[in-house]
């Protein structure tokens, strides 16, 4: 990890994620942003700049994972959160459901199912599982 | 859930900047607690009753 913690706040009312707080959180986004744009200019293969830049944003993404958990909330913010999310995975949950309800049916008419996304089944199946385990840890925990 | 939080914190002198500092949480949890909009944890309840020198959590707050 490279960023800390104490660098940047938590999102609270737009998307996932931190945004800085200090001027080392502005720095240090800067620092990653402007590697980016160096990396596009420099005389690289394209690959090469594909794959350095996929390393800083990874960088970027693992830095922000590490951070999130740290990042002081109190009971009430929790709470919240924990609401915030649960009405955006019904929102992204009857998004998916309807796209794969009209792929399945359509492809069901046409008798040919290579247009249904089983990503997207996946996802649905694997949020089903996690859901159930979920539950079942909480119910032993407490 | 009512509560008495204003009242104590005042008679102690204390900002509410200061009481959410003592009890870990951010000013605006002690803000929609004093304006009964938030009901609080039991453990933040107790703390909050030890900081403002109550021995009773029902001398602060009330259903």
């Amino acid at each position: 990890m490279i960023a800390k913690p104490q660098w940047f706040k938590r999102r609270k009312y737009f998307g996932w994620g931190a945004y800085p707080a200090t001027w080392q959180g502005w720095l240090y986004l800067a620092v990653a942003l402007v590697l980016i744009a160096i990396i596009q200019f420099i005389p690289i293969t394209s690959q090469l700049k594909i794959v350095l830049t996929i390393l800083i944003a990874l960088i970027l993404i693992v830095d922000t994972a590490i951070i999130m958990p740290k990042l002081s909330k109190d009971e009430r913010d929790k709470k919240h959160e924990a609401i915030a999310e649960r009405n955006a995975l019904w929102a992204i949950l009857s998004v998916l459901v309807s796209g794969v309800s009209y792929q399945v049916a359509s492809s069901a008419v046409r008798n040919d199912f290579s247009n249904v996304d089983w990503f997207l089944v996946a996802a649905i199946i694997f949020g089903l599982l996690v859901k159930a385990m979920s539950n079942l840890y909480l119910d032993r925990k407490d | 859930m009512k509560t008495k939080i204003t009242f104590y914190r005042n008679q102690l002198g204390m900002t509410q900047e200061e009481l959410a500092t003592a009890v870990e949480v951010t000013r605006q949890t002690i803000i929609s607690l004093e304006q009964g909009k938030y009901n609080p944890s039991l453990e933040l309840a107790h703390k909050i009753t030890k900081v403002l020198k109550k021995k009773h959590i029902e001398e602060v707050f009330k259903l």
